[in-house]
């Protein structure tokens, strides 16, 4: 009797261990009902973020390494011949409330995606079946950028917000102004609109969500629930601080959470790995135009020359940061695509260079007084204030490093650290004279880090109601060694057609005139610093390109879903 | 002079007996002082850098990478607030609001009432806290009477020694400590298993598997708040035990050779534990606010991580909400410890007539 017993509680236990082994424990913060619901067209869904795709499937994921898309919930897809776009969704799946996947829902999401100002309408003039599977995207002129403004969409299911699209496709068509009663009306309906779950069309269903956690457990006729590895999924809920317990214990696998270094320095120790994936942007200096000489671009260079971006990048954040080398204002990687290797050769690195920092100084006429500050010809130190966002640990070691070195140099820098939603608005309203922002995007496309500081930080900020403040005031009506070009003329044109070649010709034209002018110095590039427990979950070594994913395309959903991310032997 | 035997007669008029009346004159500058407070705390939030907005604009940009102008779009379309409109405005129709009774809607929920919002985690925080502040109010009263029973003694050296201790730690740090010390390194508690308020698999409801579930989530925090703040009450009680025991009455007790019971209980206890009582009506004021950090620790969620949330995310409704209730709480705790103290104390009454 007492062997039988012992016999089925090892076989009990044997038989558990498999059942907790096919659970993959993630990491996103959320907020519970009331505030927190299931409306993914509203501020404060529970749709865990990145993890999203888990529950709606996005319709493609664009691999980064390849430079192209893979179908998720798109079958096929592409420009037809008259310059419009068609989506052909995968067929024989379900969501989890029982209704087929099927061109409806295309149509609801995008119809229900203009009455909360989807930038895809800018230049997409309507959304029309054209069989059970397939839609057509009418456009203003073919893009590749709306191309992917369309493709990374995520699906949702014409049961639940068909009423909605129907209301958007109405209002599109009468032309009704988003300031009208009518549109207002629509849109107050959609955001206070509470469904009582998420329905999902990907691999997993959220089935519960509680304080500490979140659960999704298997979609059986959801698209890729045939192909993932886990019959589970568990999103721990919370912040850096409240995640990095769990960590530590091994109960959780993976985060995206941005770690101290001693925090990352005590994972490694307890046999964690570190995924460094390239986030294609980081700190930069930015100056403010108004004031003289840093309006000058002979003297951002000078600047450029005399900070050491290598030392920056790592007492800033480690092996995570990475310096650039062609100081283009798009990361390294993605500048590799777009322009040619003789271009990419002759794009000055300005790497620290005290020299060529003097020569460029004396050349503007200021002279290196006894005391070994520089001075103007009337004797004047050059002096100026750097201020970052405060709270923001590896910025602020950047401004503390790039002030030293500047200091040390004899350009008499004070750095201040700013609270960091006061700082924004700082730069926006043009109230600096150097601060720390950043710089890149964690898009494929080089026009949208382009356009953080053509436009974002150069006058965008009363956008957002605060103010008529200028930014940076940097005049986009530039000469550079290559000619007059308007550099957001130009960045915005970089973002039309489908033309990859003229892209690449005005990505390059950009890319020449920013190195050349330096609006902004690129200090360095942020890498991840994710934590991923091994013992656990088996993913893809370091350096795999499957880690050059980012934003939207992140590389771990696309794991799980697609059977990449198993269990560790 | 014949004094008549019920005492001086009250000739005031009714109108001045009101107007001097001690209770109602508290009463009303508590409500005075409500008043003032939410004022300051409308106008104050609206000075904080950042507006709904722009939180969720750098929020899109950030997890969706979003350009600034798409975030902004999306941003602009969820929320009915309206960054240029006049905050005189605004705080006129607030006060509108709360005289109906009636908190208004989050600014970055649309739709949902503040109400439902605050009523969601306010009885955690009260179980949670308020649990905690009994319990270390009553072990504080006991070790601080012990100690000063036996002080000079090695018992008083350690009980005061340790309460100096846990006294001097804030209740964030014994947090971190339980959970990194106790939780992921000696393996006493699974630190996941011991997030949140309760057990998701147990099914909210006033039955037993809840109730166990609850007590067992609330047990980090509660011993959090305990370790805290118990060092206070200690050192609070031993002072006060030790001047009364040096009181007249207290020899005169002894010299009529009560029995030390006696003398501990009713003469000592009592009057040595009146001042901690005052204390103890001001501190349930603050148990609303929780506390931010703890809270965000063991995720558990209360008042206190909502009001850290919708502190970030400068929803200002929903803090409006938070402070207000915290700020009642406060003010009339201490309202009731003013009456409190004025009917154990009838020389305060008297001074405040005057």
């Amino acid at each position: 009797m007492k062997r039988s017993l012992l016999l089925s509680l090892i076989v009990g236990v044997f038989l558990s261990l498999p059942a907790f082994a096919q659970t993959v424990n993630v990491a996103w913060p959320y907020q519970l009902p009331p505030d927190g619901h299931y409306n993914t067209y509203a501020s404060g869904a529970i749709n865990l973020g990145i993890y999203r795709d888990l529950m709606e499937p996005p319709l493609a994921v664009y691999m980064w390494s390849k430079g192209e898309y893979e179908g998720m919930a798109a079958e096929s897809f592409g420009f037809d011949a008259d310059g419009n776009y068609t989506v052909t969704l995968v067929s024989g799946y379900t969501w989890s409330d029982g209704s087929p996947i099927t061109s409806a829902d295309l149509v609801a999401t995008f119809n229900t995606g203009y009455l909360i100002g989807w930038s895809v309408w800018d230049n997409l003039e309507s959304v029309e079946a054209v069989d059970e599977q397939t839609a057509k995207f009418t456009l203003g002129e073919p893009s590749l950028a709306t191309e992917r403004l369309i493709l990374t969409q995520n699906l949702t299911p014409a049961s639940v917000y068909g009423s909605f699209g129907e209301k958007g496709a109405a209002l599109k068509a009468s032309g009704a102004a988003s300031d009208s009663d009518e549109f207002k009306a629509a849109l107050e309906e959609l955001t206070t609109f509470r469904p009582e779950s998420l329905v999902s069309g990907s691999a997993y269903v959220l089935d519960d969500v509680a304080d500490a956690k979140a659960h999704l457990s298997k979609n059986p006729g959801g698209i890729n629930a045939d192909k993932v590895a886990f019959e589970d999924v568990v999103a721990w809920n919370g912040e850096t601080e409240t995640v990095f317990p769990l960590l530590q214990d091994g109960q959780l696998w993976y985060a995206t959470h941005g770690l101290a270094p001693a925090q990352e320095e005590a994972l490694i120790n307890a046999g964690l790995d570190i995924i460094r994936n390239p986030y294609y942007s980081g700190p930069a200096v930015y100056f403010n135009n108004k004031v003289e000489p840093l309006n000058n671009p002979v003297f951002r260079q000078a600047i450029a020359y005399i900070i050491d971006r290598e030392e920056n990048g790592f007492v800033s954040l480690g092996e995570s940061g990475i310096a650039t080398d062609y100081m283009a204002g798009v990361s390294d990687t993605i500048l590799k695509t777009y322009v040619s290797e003789d271009v990419l050769d002759s794009l000055n690195p300005y790497y620290v260079d005290f020299d060529k920092a003097t020569e460029l100084l004396e050349s503007l006429g200021y002279s290196k007084g006894s005391d070994g500050s520089w001075v103007d010809g009337s004797g004047n130190k050059l002096a100026f204030e750097l201020t970052f966002p405060a709270e923001y640990a590896d910025w602020s070691a950047a401004a503390e490093n790039a002030a030293q070195a500047l200091n040390d140099f004899g350009i008499e820098i004070t750095a201040r650290g700013v609270q960091f939603q006061q700082h924004v608005q700082d730069v926006y309203d043009g109230n600096f004279e150097l601060a720390i922002r950043d710089w890149g995007a964690g898009s494929p496309f080089p026009y949208e880090s382009y356009l953080v500081p053509f436009r974002r930080y150069n006058g965008q900020g009363e956008l957002a109601g605060e103010g008529a403040g200028g930014g940076m005031s940097f005049d986009n009506n530039v000469t550079y060694s290559g000619g007059e070009i308007n550099l957001l003329d130009l960045t915005v044109a970089s973002s039309q057609g489908t033309d990859l070649d003229k892209i690449k010709a005005d990505v390059t034209e950009l890319a020449k005139a920013y190195n050349e002018l330096l609006p902004a110095v690129p200090l360095w590039e942020r890498y991840g610093n994710n934590a991923l427990n091994r013992g656990s979950l088996s993913v893809p070594e370091n350096g795999d390109p499957i880690y050059q994913n980012a934003g939207l395309d992140h590389f771990m959903p696309y794991m799980i879903l697609t059977g990449m991310a198993k269990p560790a032997e | 002079m014949i004094q008549s035997l019920s005492g001086p007669v009250d000739t005031r008029p009714w109108w001045q007996k009101l107007v001097q009346n001690y209770t109602l004159r508290t009463f009303v500058q508590s409500l005075f002082t409500v008043w003032a407070v939410i004022t300051f705390v409308f106008f104050l939030i609206r000075l904080m850098p950042g507006n709904p907005v722009e939180i969720y604009v750098n929020y899109l940009m950030n997890t969706e990478n979003l350009t600034y102008q798409d975030a902004y779009n999306r941003a602009a379309s969820q929320f009915k607030f309206d960054p240029d409109a006049s905050v005189v405005q605004q705080y006129f129709v607030y006060l509108g609001q709360l005289l109906r009774g009636d908190m208004g809607e989050s600014i970055t929920s649309t739709g949902t009432k503040v109400s439902s919002q605050i009523l969601r985690y306010l009885p955690w925080t009260v179980f949670c806290v308020g649990s905690a502040l009994l319990i270390s109010f009553l072990l504080g009263m006991l070790l601080g009477m012990l100690a000063a029973y036996f002080r000079n003694t090695w018992v008083d050296n350690v009980i005061s020694f340790l309460a100096s201790i846990v006294s001097a730690v804030p209740d964030y740090i014994w947090a971190i400590l339980i959970l990194i010390i106790f939780g992921v390194q000696l393996k006493w508690f699974n630190v996941g298993d011991m997030r949140g308020t309760y057990d998701p698999a147990t099914p909210p409801g006033f039955n037993l598997p809840f109730i166990l579930s609850a007590l067992q989530h609330a047990i980090l925090p509660i011993t959090t708040y305990v370790l805290g703040s118990i060092g206070r009450w200690v050192l609070a009680m031993r002072g006060s035990t030790t001047s009364t025991l040096g009181e007249d009455y207290v020899n005169i007790a002894r010299a009529r050779g009560l029995k030390q019971n006696r003398i501990m209980t009713a003469y000592v206890g009592r009057n040595a534990a009146l001042p901690l009582f005052t204390l103890l009506a001001i501190s349930i004021g603050f148990v609303l606010g929780g506390s931010v950090i703890v809270e965000e620790a063991f995720v558990y969620k209360g008042l206190g991580s909502f009001l850290f949330w919708s502190i970030s995310q400068r929803d200002y409704t929903s803090m409006q909400g938070v402070l207000l209730i915290i700020t009642i709480a406060v003010v009339f705790s201490n309202m009731l410890a003013d009456l409190l103290y004025s009917r154990l104390d009838p020389r305060v009454r008297v001074t405040g007539d005057k």
